[in-house]
This record gives C-alpha cells, structure tokens and sequence, in this order.
C-alpha cells in the first residue's frame, strides 16, 4: 500500500464513546505545545516519551480493521494532534479508503486545542469530517494563566474559520468556576455563530481531577447547580448545549 | 407418594406453585412415551433432558398465540369481543394472557405489543396512555409471577413503542421482558437509542436481530428466553442435549463426532419425535383447546426446538489447554461439533413441524439452575471473554448462525455507555451485521440483571439468599445460578 508516513503515538483505544458522535476509534498522539493546569493526561505533553511509540500509516490502518464494522468513525485526539498534521493527511486518506473498501462509511474527527492554524492544512482538511475543538478561555490573561500560552488568537480565528468551513464538530469548554471565562467564551461565540449565521454544538465539560498534577489536584468539581447555570446561560445567548 | 405428601406440606411452596408441582406429580405418573433403554441410560447420564417437560404432555411447550387475529375477530370461547378502545384492550388481553397454556403455566409470550396497542392510542395524550400501561404493567408483573414472559417490540418506530420503553423504564420490573426487533432500514436510530438506553438503566429490552431472523419464519416472536418461533403456532417441545456430558465419555474426538454424537442426536430426536405425535395424536390440545379451535394457533405452525448446551466445554475437552472463546483451536473443534449437529438437524424427519420443512431446529438453550460448569448454549464462559468486545461479537455471530430458534449474547455494559446509547448502537449495528442474531445487556450498577436470559433484580437475589419469600418464581431459580454461574464476573465492556 505505501502508507508509510509516521505518527508518534501515546495509546490507541479501539472502542470510545466519548471522542465524538457514535463508537468511534480513537487515537492519541504524543506531544503537545501547551501546558494546562486541568490537564488529564500530562504524561502525553513531552513531544519525547518513553511510553510513546512510532507507527506507520499502514501499521493504524491494519489496526484500525478488523474494528471497522463496529465503528462510525475514526478520532485523533493528543496531545496536541495537529503538531502532526503533516502525517495525518495521508492516515486520513487511508481511512477513507478503507472505509470505501469495507463499504462502510467512516468518520475522520480531530480532537484539537486550536493553536494551529486549520487554514495552513487544506489537504488534510479536506480529508477531515470535523474538528472538537477546545476553547480553554477567551480572555488572553485567563489563557495564559491556564495555559501558560502567550495568546488564544489563532484559536479564535480558528472557531470561525472551522464554522465557515462547516468542520466544527462542536465547541468544548472545560467548566472550572473561578479559573475559566466561560460565560465569556459562550458570549464571543454566540457572536461569532451569529455573525457568520451557522451554529455548532457545545460542550460544557465539568472539571475532574481524575489524572491531574499540580496546582489542580485538588479542586473541587463544578456541582450540579453550576452546570446547569452555565446551561441556561448559554441558551440565553441562543447556544445548544450539553453537559458531561 | 411421599413426594406428592412433601409437596402438599410442604412451606417453601407456595398455593399456586404447589397446585403446578402436584399437577406435575400426577402426570408423571404415566408411562405414555416409548422410551428405548439406550435413550433412557443418556437421560438417567444427564447428556438428554427433557427439561422436566413432564411424561404426557398435554399442551406445546411453548405458545405463540396471533393475538392480533385475536383482537380483530374476538374470542368466542372467552365470550371476548373485538376490543373498541384501549381500556378494553388491556383487559382483553389481560383475560387472554391468563388462559394461554405453556410448560411454566404462565403465557411466555405477550405479542407485538406496540403494534398491538397503537391503533388505539389515538387521541389519547401521553400522560393518559402511561398511566393505563403503568397498571397493566403492574398487573403483569404481580401476576405472572415468572419472568420467562417475553412482550415485543418494532421493528417499527411507534409512539406506543416509545411510551412502553418510557414507562419500562419508570416501573424498574422483571416483567414483562421486552425485546426490540432491530433492523437498520425500518427501526430509526433514535427510537434504538431510546430502546438501548432503556436497556441500559432497566436491563430491558434485548435486541433481535430483525433482517436475520425473519428469514426463520415468516412472521415470529420472541418468546420465554429467547426463543424465536413462529407467530400462531409456537414450540411443542424443547430437548436439550447436554454436550459436556456426552463429550466426558470419551478422550477420542473422531469417537465423539462419527458415534456418540449421532447416537445421542439420534436418541433425542426420536425422543422428541415421540413426544410431538402424543401431543398432537393423543391429548387432545389441537382438537378442543379454544386457541386451536378459533384460530389462534395452527397445528403446522409448531416447530421442535433441539437444544444445545455447553459447546464450550466440549469443544475445551477436546483440545486440551485451550479455551473456546480466544484459542482457534478450541473454535476449531466447537466448529466441527456444530457442523455434525447441524448437518443430522437437516437430515432427520421431524413429524408434524411442516413450518420448518419437518426438520428439527436447533436452539441455544440457555441452561438451568442445577447446571454446574456447563455454560449456557454456545456462549464463551464468564471469565473466557475475549478481552476485546469485537472479537466477542466476531466469536458468536461465526456460532450464531447455526442456530435458528434462539441464541443470545449478555453483555453488561460500562455505566458510561448511557452517556452515549449510539455508541452501543453502532455496536449492535456491526455485530447484526456480521450475523449476531440477538444481544441483550445491562449496565453493571444496573439492579436489574440477566440471569441466563430472564431478568432478576440483584436486591430480590439478596432478599432470597437471606430467607425472605419473594414474589417471583425466577428470583429462587437465579440467586443458585448468579453465584454458581459466577455471573457477577462477566466482563463489563467499557464503553
Ligand atoms: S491541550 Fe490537552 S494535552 Fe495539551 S496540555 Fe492542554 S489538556 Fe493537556
């Protein structure tokens, strides 16, 4: 077959429900390039690991198989996944081909923080079904506080260039009362959804300190009652949400 | 005599149950059958068992009245007319249900009831038809105090359907068991969403592979425990072979699959054979009972099911240190098995089943309380699982296929997959598509759990295992076999 470009990978997870619509099969990249604080899996985010390994397009592909009449679709998730973009054109296409050989339509979802500009990919976009994208904060303090990151701009360009582009799968906001402007966030994109007159679903991700270090370890969960604020909040601005 | 003495004195019974028991008592006081001595010797080993399907039998095994022909023309011998709205159809039905005979005196079978009520709903708001089915449900369950009593549903989306799902969902109760007949081009993912997630909080209802198993008959059922039979006819009888048993007898695989094998086969199909023409030439069912006579069920529309249990553990015997479910080995052998069983099923002559072609039809048979280390039908033991929930669902459809009458797969489920019931849809769809013919799960923190194919709440378990009475006649059959079955260790699938 050929596929031989190469992908740094943390762990692939045959069966998820919880990395977009449907069961799906999800793969998480090693490496990211930013740092926050309610990180789950912080032992993803050295672009190094000794637990993290190399595997060819093909290598996936013939992982991904035997799987396929179970599945809607394929996620790649991180660390950050597109510091890998390059590589993930030609996995991408090969699922589609796959897809097309087993007669059996399937999905390719990125699970990304928007750092990197979308726009700079149209190959890869064009072979990609949508995009989970995290918007961690609006306000620049609040990001770089969060995630040590100077500036949340290309994230923002890319909520709307995703929307204009008919890839953005959902919008997710981890909810952590105090640390994150979500009532911000859900302002802005209310604006942005308006503006360009498309809409996207939201997710509104309560904070769990399962897997996280530092400074987060121990925050409380948001309750019941601070979801549901967030909820209504946000059907005020007009946005279709869940909670999980 | 003194068995019969012990039963009328007895404490542990209750009245209903020892009218059935001594009922029992005096039909096996005849000797009606011709039982040949070898037969007799493989039942006396266990390897044939009929059951306790009793020595005369006097009715099918198993009932599946039409009971849409029913509401539409009435019941003549019930002095029931044609039902006008809703109120008069539960109670129809309610009458109807408590005169179909079966094995366990109970009706194992409650028909399409969503299609049986949404004619009738019009007009009627929500609130109004949930409140109606709530009460009808509770008359069920109280009632027909056994939960071996199956009510289907779809392949349609109706609004019936729905409010059944809902109201199954707010009562948390064994009966009725429901299953769903799924086939991707009639049943809309959402209404399979709402049937999953039900399934996930109440472990009801199962799904049925609906594409494959309406080329079985053309119009069935799900009855009992998953026995799949046809509409206005049903099951005379249900025979199980007990393979380990049979398998024990010899090291020599080659002896097993040319000799003992068909040997035994041979003895159970005449033993049934045998049993089928005294219930159609001698009691008398077919020519006086009022479901024959109006209609309700046709003669040749009954069908023999051949039981199979324990493929695993002989196809285990047979290749030492290997295990069916995750060795190909082991699958290899449970292959060969199957294919001499099914191969003797298409060859013998079966009297008086013209439905199925006068041939026998094989049936996973779920297993029973005394079963020790005999795993249900053609399933992988608990404990055996394939680490991977495809390769599960891969492993049975490759078996399923053999079996016509019933097999099933119990899969409990990760809390999480209620956050997502399309996930396990995708899953159900994949594993249908590959030839599963009928999944049923439950969510591990679910009360309610499957037993080898009835439902049992855990807490009933624990009420029984403590010596409280209980209601139902399953909760005393599923507490032995939870433990001994070790169900509480079946492999949850996260989802
Ligand atoms: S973007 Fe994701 S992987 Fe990277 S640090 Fe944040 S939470 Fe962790």
């Amino acid at each position: 077959m050929g596929y031989r470009r190469k992908v740094r990978i943390r762990k692939i997870i045959s069966q998820s429900t919880v990395d977009g619509p449907g069961n799906r099969f999800a793969i998480f990249l090693q490496g990211c390039n930013i740092r926050c604080l309610y990180c789950h899996n912080p032992e993803t985010q050295a672009m190094e690991d000794a637990e993290a390994q190399e595997m060819t397009t093909e290598e996936l592909i013939e992982a991904i198989r035997p799987c396929v009449p179970f599945l809607r679709g394929v996620t790649v998730s991180g660390g950050e996944c597109m510091l890998q973009a390059e590589q993930l054109t030609e996995l991408f296409r090969a699922v589609k081909a796959l897809a097309a050989e087993m007669h059996h339509p399937l999905t390719c979802l990125l699970d990304s923080n928007g750092t990197i500009a979308f726009s700079r990919y149209p190959e890869l976009m064009q072979a990609c079904d949508g995009v989970m994208l995290d918007v961690k904060a609006w306000d620049e303090t609040v990001y770089e506080q969060l995630t040590g990151a100077k500036t949340n701009s290309t994230v923002r360009e890319n909520v709307r260039w995703l929307l204009e582009h008919d890839l953005l799968e959902e919008v997710r906001i981890v909810c952590l009362p105090g640390r994150v402007d979500v009532e911000t966030i859900l302002q802005n994109i209310a604006e942005i959804f308006d503006s360009i007159g498309k809409t996207s679903p939201i997710r509104l991700l309560r904070f769990r300190p399962h897997g996280v270090i530092g400074e987060l370890e121990n925050a409380p969960m948001p309750t019941d009652e601070q979801m549901a604020q967030l909820s209504e909040l946000a059907a005020r601005y007009g946005l279709q949400t869940t909670i999980r | 005599m003194s068995d019969i003495y012990s039963i009328v004195t007895s404490r542990q019974l209750s009245y209903e149950q020892k009218v059935v028991a001594l009922a029992h008592a005096a039909e096996d006081t005849l000797q009606v059958l011709n039982i040949p001595e070898q037969t007799r010797r493989y039942m006396e080993q266990g390897v044939i068992c009929n059951l306790n399907e009793g020595n005369a039998p006097y009715r099918p095994r198993y009932i599946m009245p039409d009971y849409a022909k029913a509401v539409r023309q009435g019941v003549k011998f019930l002095e029931l007319d044609p039902p006008q709205d809703l109120d008069e159809l539960l109670t129809f039905l309610q009458v109807l249900y408590r005169h179909v005979p079966s094995i366990t005196t109970y009706p194992v079978f409650l028909g399409d009831l969503d299609q049986l009520i949404e004619p009738f709903i019009d007009g009627l708001s929500d609130e109004v038809v949930k409140k109606k089915l709530r009460n009808f449900f509770i008359y069920l369950d109280r009632t027909i105090t056994d939960s071996f009593c199956h009510a289907n549903l779809g392949p349609k989306d109706t609004r019936a359907g729905r409010l059944i799902l809902d109201v199954d969902r707010q009562l948390e109760q064994a009966v009725p068991n429901l299953t769903l007949k799924y086939d991707p081009a009639q049943t809309p993912d959402e209404f399979a969403e709402q049937a999953i997630l039900t399934s996930l909080c109440v472990a009801n209802p199962a799904i049925c592979n609906d594409v494959l198993n309406s080329r079985t008959y053309d119009r069935y059922g799900i009855s009992s425990c998953y026995n799949i039979l046809p509409i206005g006819g049903g099951s005379y009888t249900l025979t199980r072979l007990v393979l380990p048993r049979l398998a024990q007898m010899t090291e020599d695989k080659e002896q097993f699959l040319r000799q003992l094998l068909p040997d035994a086969m041979r003895c159970m199909a005449d033993y049934m054979s045998e049993r089928i023409c005294f219930i159609v030439e001698k009691s008398g069912f077919f020519e006086s009972h009022f479901l024959a006579t109006e209609g309700l069920v046709e003669r040749d529309r009954f069908v023999a099911m051949f039981g199979l249990v324990g493929l695993a553990e002989a196809a285990n015997h047979f290749a030492p240190g290997k295990k069916y479910g995750t060795d190909p080995e082991a699958d290899e052998v449970a292959e060969q098995i199957m294919e001499v069983i099914s191969g003797f099923a298409a060859q013998y002559e079966c009297p008086y089943c013209e439905i199925a072609n006068h041939r026998l039809l094989l049936h996973a048979q779920v297993g029973i309380d005394t079963d020790h280390g005999i795993t249900s039908g053609i399933r992988i033991p608990v404990g055996d699982e394939p680490a991977s929930i495809y390769d599960h669902l891969r492993h049975s459809s490759r078996f399923h296929r053999y079996i016509p009458t019933g097999c099933s797969d119990i899969l409990p489920f990760d809390i999480t997959g209620k956050q997502n019931p399309a996930a396990v849809l995708d899953i159900v769809k994949g594993a249908f598509q590959l030839g599963q013919k009928y999944i049923a799960f439950y969510a591990s923190d679910s009360d309610l759990v499957r037993i080898t194919g009835y439902l049992v709440k855990r807490s009933e378990i624990e009420k029984w295992n403590s010596g409280q009475a209980v209601l139902q006649n399953t909760t005393q059959l599923g507490a032995p076999t939870y433990a001994s079955a070790h169900l509480a260790n079946r492999k949850v699938r996260g989802v």
